[in-house]
């Protein structure tokens, strides 16, 4: 990252968290002008805190879909405050909840700001549109009150998709800004929620208080009963990758290896229009696809030369012990398969795993991981060999693309990677009978800190980026 | 398991099923107050809701699956006004629910423990709702909503207490699980059975208001709770079999006893429900003990063997291995602290080493001393009973006594 880019980032950001806020506050004045305030008081406040709670607290379903259920309760909401304060009540709900804790205690500005800002334009305009259905039709029916707030909540998810995707543009560029295709995965649930929120408004008006505590039972012990899954799965994959990380990290010459692995993959995955669960088996099957070599003595791995008959059997034995018992569970047999065919060429060559038929391509998720795993392969320093360039591994993947590699996984790679802007390999020009030579003369160790080097700076381009 | 318990069970409830029916039946019948027929459709409606719901059935963290049944006649009770009509439709649902699972083997998911505690139970809420709404309503100047929430919250707490008596009732029978252990187990199901109680209110009283919009109302949310907790506990299971099988990868690799870890962590975890634990210490234990010699994958790097290490070395490569999942901080401290002496000499207690990992110190031990020393299970035992002044804690061997006494490895 160039330091003007960085100072022109830095520029974009102050002038959005000006700007922001300043709308924000006029836009809540001047509500302040034409409704009354919610009454009573704590009724509000209650929406307010399970509103701040819920914004705090987004969990994560899978991969980039958020299941955010605060939009439910600000439908709610403004069905129970009624058309002469709905608009104002849900504002100042949504002005509380960009002042998140972990902001505060860490002193960042610029997301707060802007998200006080951008949120209380959000709300306004959707509870707008759910007033200005029910001022138009009666506001006293069910199934309006449903439509309603269902409507509200899609304006409210996509206002609020096209403000981020607005703030980042400006600030990141473009690059960063996710296509219109994830739109369709945010409209169908806030469909769901808006009509739901508008539902229980409806039966508070028609039940009046007591319906507040069986709401918000029914409501807060299925969110507990979702966090508890989301966290256990996310547990779960933290335990793999972490156990996996740690075990790796006993080798120089491995460290880092499956993480990268998935961290292309996953790039791959994106680049193709993988999204949701598919894409987060290929992370899953580059997690695990080198877990079997974990059970296989280091000096026959670190071996120089080939490997004899006999060691090779060996080590196919122990890998193949991993794979059975990582297949007794359940959830893991689509990865396992995957990474056990990872060694497979595209042309229907090389070594098959678990059902894989030779003179047969191997599917497009362990196509995908032998990209990622030789690219990884060449540009980190073996036992073998040291490190090479990253230019040098674009042309190799190219050459074998159509025998051993998918051309189109290549591209699609290659792309990504340009895209990103990511530097990986040696930092100098190598060609490959010298990175041999080299390894053998024992400069290995020396050549891998350099390449981590490299890496490090990398993975720092791309922090700021994200930060 | 507790086949006599159970079958004196069965027997009570169904002589307290069929005695209430035939009274609520017969006093609604003959009641002038209601008219009969009506009367009639109603219970015969309510009995086929509650029938049919009894089928559905959530996991619960216990391991229990609960029925949805509950749900059913929380809102039959709130529509119903009725005591008589509740009692007989509850009762009929009961005995009608039973017969089509023991006699067609249709939802036979469910042990007969969990049944009959939740029949047992259901009848238990059906008598309070009715006692705690007159009682209310006589004492107390609330609207009629409040009246029916405050009458569903007492009535389902007694469900709730009752269920979990009953539960660790049937577990009792077997000596080697803890009172303390099945109660804290039961008590662990509190948000799936607040979630059916609310959902069935809410429907009963949305119902009364808004018709059949009350079916979005409650069971719409009530559907996204029950895929959570099913989601819940089949990742649970899944979560437990992948670190069962990382913490297999030293012994395919050689560098441990093949089923070491699976055979410690089945001791550690009798030896705690023996000890009543609480069922989450239980969790901690069995991933800790499945994994309490992870540390050796380390082995595998040849200048480490030549280098040398103690049984220390191991516990701190494990525990550091596993700290790297955020998730398992407790159970990465366990695994450092089990090779540890339960106390040092002149010191009676040390208060720095939790009771989990004592045991797995005690279970590991135990193991192997039949793998490595190939002594026989009460040679095991001895060894442990000789090494308490300061290895093993001897409330954990004497705890180990009664497991294998139960299991029926060694006589008394």
């Amino acid at each position: 990252m160039f330091p003007n880019e960085l100072a022109r980032q830095h520029r974009a950001k102050v002038r959005m968290a000006i700007a922001f806020p300043i709308v924000g506050v006029a836009v809540l004045g001047a509500l302040f002008f034409v409704q009354d305030f919610p009454r009573p008081l704590w009724l509000w406040t209650l929406f307010a805190a399970a509103f701040v709670f819920l914004e705090w607290k987004a969990v994560e379903v899978n991969d980039k879909l958020f299941a955010s259920p605060g939009v439910m309760v600000i439908m709610t909401a403004a069905v129970v405050f009624g058309p002469e304060s709905a608009v104002l009540g849900c504002a100042a709900m949504a002005a509380l909840s960009p002042f998140q804790p972990e902001d505060i205690r860490g002193r960042r500005w610029f997301q707060p700001a802007v998200n006080f800002g951008q949120l209380i334009v959000t709300a306004s305009l959707s509870i707008g549109v759910v007033s200005l259905i029910l001022s138009l039709t009666d506001a006293a029916s069910i199934p309006w009150i449903a439509v309603a707030s269902a409507i509200g909540a899609v304006t409210y998810g996509i206002v609020n998709y096209r403000l981020v995707a607005f703030i980042v543009s400006r600030v990141y560029g473009h690059k960063d800004v996710a296509p219109w295709s994830h739109v369709t995965q945010i409209v169908v649930p806030f469909v769901g929620m808006g009509f739901l929120g508008g539902l229980l408004g409806a039966t508070y008006l028609l039940l009046g208080t007591a319906a507040i505590p069986l709401i918000a039972i029914v409501f807060f012990t299925g969110y507990l009963a979702f966090e508890s899954y989301a966290r256990l799965r996310q547990a779960q994959l933290s335990t793999l990758a972490g156990f996996i990380k740690a075990l790796e990290a006993k080798d120089l010459y491995t460290r880092g290896h499956t993480e990268r692995v998935a961290y292309f993959s996953n790039m791959i995955g994106e680049e193709m229009g993988f999204n949701g669960n598919r894409l987060e088996t290929v992370r899953w099957s580059a997690l695990i696809h080198d877990v079997g070599k974990l059970a296989v003595p280091r000096d026959l791995i670190r071996k120089k030369t080939r490997l004899t008959k006999e060691e090779y059997e060996e080590m196919q034995g122990h890998v193949h012990h991993v794979e059975d018992l990582l297949n007794e569970v359940e959830f893991l047999r689509p990865m396992v398969e995957i990474a056990s065919n990872h060694h497979a060429h595209f042309d229907g060559g090389g070594y098959h795993g678990t059902n894989g038929n030779r003179g047969e391509p191997p599917s497009l998720e362990a196509r995908i991981l032998a990209v990622a795993d030789s690219f990884d392969a060449m540009t980190s320093t073996r036992s073998y060999r040291v490190a090479l360039t990253q230019d040098y591994s674009f042309k190799e993947l190219r050459r074998y693309g159509g025998t051993q590699f998918d051309p189109e996984v290549v591209e699609a790679f290659i792309a990504a990677l340009t895209a990103a802007g990511e530097q990986y390999g040696s930092p100098v020009e190598i060609t490959e009978q010298e990175a041999r030579r080299r390894a053998e003369a024992g400069l290995g160790q020396e050549h891998a800190l350099d390449a981590m080097r490299t890496r490090r700076r990398a993975d720092e381009g791309t922090e700021a980026a994200h930060g | 398991m507790a086949e006599s318990r159970i079958k004196a069970l069965t027997i009570a409830a169904w002589i307290a099923l069929l005695l209430s029916g035939v009274v609520f039946v017969a006093v609604g019948l003959i009641s002038p107050a209601a008219e009969a027929v009506p009367w009639l459709l109603d219970v015969i409606l309510w009995s086929f809701v509650i029938t049919g719901t009894a089928f559905i059935t959530v996991p619960a963290p216990s391991g229990s699956r609960l029925s949805l049944g509950i749900g059913a006649a929380v809102a039959a009770s709130v529509l119903l006004h009725d005591p008589i009509a509740l009692g007989a439709s509850v009762t009929i649902a009961l005995v009608a629910s039973w017969l089509i699972q023991t006699r067609i083997n249709v939802g036979a998911r469910r042990s007969d423990g969990d049944y009959l505690a939740d029949a047992l139970a259901m009848v238990l809420y059906a008598l309070v709702y009715s006692y705690a709404f007159e009682l209310i309503d006589m004492s107390a100047d609330l609207t009629p909503t409040w009246t029916v929430l405050g009458a569903v919250a007492i009535a389902g707490f007694a469900w709730f207490s009752l269920r979990a008596v009953v539960a660790a009732f049937v577990g009792l029978e077997r000596s080697d699980l803890a009172g303390r252990y099945l109660w804290l187990l039961a008590l662990q199901d509190w948000a799936v059975v607040l979630s059916m109680l609310a959902a069935g209110a809410l429907f009963g009283l949305a119902w009364e208001v808004m018709g059949l919009w009350a079916v979005a109302v409650a069971i719409l949310p009530y559907a996204f709770a029950h895929t959570a907790f099913e989601r819940y506990s089949s990742t649970r299971v899944t979560y437990g079999q992948t670190i069962k099988a990382l913490a297999q990868i030293p012994e395919v690799a050689g560098l441990a006893p093949r089923g070491h870890s699976t055979r410690t962590s089945d001791v550690a975890v009798a030896i705690a429900q023996e000890m009543g634990l609480s069922p989450s210490a239980v969790t901690e234990l069995e991933y800790a003990a499945l994994m309490h010699d992870v540390g050796r994958i380390t082995l595998n790097e040849p200048a480490i063997l030549r280098a040398g290490f103690t049984d220390e070395d191991i516990a701190r490569w494990g525990a550091q291995i596993i700290a790297e999942a955020p998730y398992l901080q407790t159970v990465s401290e366990l695994v450092r602290l089990q090779h540890r002496p339960y106390r040092s000499p002149g010191v009676e207690f040390d208060p720095e080493i939790p009771m989990t990992s004592k045991i797995i110190k005690v279970a590991s031990a135990y193991d192997q001393a039949q793998i490595e020393q190939r002594l026989s299970p009460v040679e095991s035992l001895e060894r442990i009973h000789q090494g308490s002044a300061y290895e093993f804690d001897p409330r954990v061997a004497a705890s180990l006594r009664r497991v294998l006494v139960f299991r029926g490895v060694i006589a008394h």
